[in-house]
């Protein structure tokens, strides 16, 4: 397999290789163009918690995922991913550490990679959409997405993140979720919501620009529903 | 022939175009961002689309305007609508190329421009194939929400048709649910989803873009006030 991530950092585009033979998972809806001899099946992934509501209506609240699994047969092929937001993608490589990911900042993994929804670990503040959890462990690469740039933070002590901006951790650093400002009203006001207090020595993936900040304020304007 | 140079690609991408003394350029009406004062702006609608208008995608037409530098050299700055990057293609009188209807810019006045539908019957979905096709001999600029990247097309090559930016007529194309991609059953109001790709094949060149304007519209749709009576 060959990975390839072009136009960094603002409309990033995976272009992946495929030997014959290969397979590779993605976040359903990311496959921009295949070649015509790759194979495709998408799944619901569910998490542990949550589910569909009614059978039909949208899933609120609980952790599901559509994934895609793209396969080649006895010819090499070619398959182009992208994000939803505009923003970069980092390639990761998962060898023995547990990765946590926010759901949207997932976007493809090879198949060494196991994926588990719905990681109790902490929810977003006001998120349009529910925002959960993953946790990636095994062997292999996952590709990162973030709304924005995407930087990474060696924490070495203690380090404090908007919850909005995390992409991913390395599961080595404990966190703490608390509020930005001692009240409420404060927090609310303030535009801060919670914050994550990570503390030890790990990984840390942020992205510049939070996506439930950006939906709050554009989406706010449009008409109603 | 054109002076042109694009800035800014590929994720605010403008395009900058001198015009001789009293040459003319094709521009989609509201991508002007701006110009030498000496250029004068005229209304025009193209052939075909007079019928077409009301099909567009979101309920929006193909309106064109003519600037023309009048007397003396002057210069252009346009810009499309959504951020992204904007191509120039060379159209030949055996090659024409079909362009995603939001995605024109602008075009020498010569070229000749059509409009074609094709796609499912449920085109509410936003995800069926509006295209313009542009042929003659001269420049057409065309533009994409995210990057554009080309690819040659040799045999055959399958692309969402939310991705789909502009390809060349030499190529053949087929609009087509692949289930295997398909997850709209389990999650309603939203773009997309439906695994509606178009097969292309022959050979040719094909563009595509980075980015789908349809996943910010689902994003920002359950930020959207609530109604209420």
């Amino acid at each position: 397999m060959k990975l390839e991530i072009l136009h960094q950092p603002d409309s990033a585009i995976a272009k992946i290789n495929l030997d014959p033979q290969e397979e590779l998972v993605a976040e359903a809806g990311a496959m921009v163009a295949m070649s015509s001899n790759l194979n495709v099946s998408t799944t619901l992934r569910k998490g542990k918690g949550g589910g569909i509501m009614g059978g039909l209506k949208r899933m609120v609240g609980g952790e599901s995922l559509f994934l895609s699994v793209f396969r080649t047969t006895s010819e090499a092929g070619e398959l182009y991913l992208a994000p939803k937001f505009m923003g970069d993608l980092l390639s990761y490589q998962m060898n023995g550490k547990t990765l946590l990911v926010q759901s949207t900042g997932y976007l493809a993994s090879t198949p060494g990679v196991d994926l588990e929804l719905g990681f109790q670990g902490f929810k977003g503040f006001f998120s349009g959409e529910s925002i959960f959890w993953l946790k990636i462990s095994g062997n292999g690469i996952v590709l990162l997405n973030a709304f924005g740039g995407i930087y990474e933070i060696d924490v070495d002590g203690e380090y404090v993140v908007d919850t909005g901006h995390i992409v991913a951790f390395e599961d080595s650093l404990s966190f703490r979720i608390s509020k930005a400002n001692a009240s409420w009203w404060g927090a609310i006001f303030g535009g801060e919501g919670l914050v994550c207090r990570f503390s030890g020595k790990g990984k840390l993936y942020c992205q510049t620009h939070n996506p439930s900040s950006f939906g709050r304020e554009i989406g706010g304007q449009l008409p109603p529903r | 022939m054109y002076t042109y140079d694009i800035q800014h690609s590929p994720a605010y991408a403008s395009l900058r175009v001198k015009l001789a003394a009293n040459q003319s350029l094709i521009v989609e009406a509201g991508a002007m961002a701006a110009m030498d004062s000496h250029i004068t702006m005229k209304s025009k609608m193209r052939g075909g689309i007079m019928k077409s208008v009301g099909r567009m995608f979101g309920g929006e037409s193909l309106f064109l305007s003519e600037f023309t530098a009048t007397g003396k050299p002057g210069e252009l700055l346009l810009a499309p609508g959504v951020p992204g990057d904007v191509s120039h293609y060379r159209c030949q009188t055996d090659r024409a190329l079909f362009i995603q209807s939001s995605g024109f810019v602008a075009a020498d006045p010569s070229i000749v421009i059509d409009t074609k539908f094709q796609g499912m019957k449920g085109f509410f979905s936003g995800e069926s194939l509006f295209l313009i096709k542009a042929s003659g001999d001269g420049d057409v600029w065309f533009s994409s929400y995210g990057a554009i990247l080309e690819i040659p097309v040799n045999g055959s090559y399958i692309v969402d048709t939310g991705y789909i930016v502009a390809f060349e007529d030499t190529l053949s194309y087929n609009v087509e649910m692949l289930g295997g991609l398909s997850f709209k059953s389990l999650k309603t109001s939203i773009f997309g989803g439906e695994g509606l790709v178009c097969r292309f094949s022959g050979q040719g060149k094909l563009w595509i873009q980075t980015r789908h304007l349809g996943s910010l519209i689902n994003f920002l749709h359950p930020f959207r006030p609530v109604k209420s009576d």
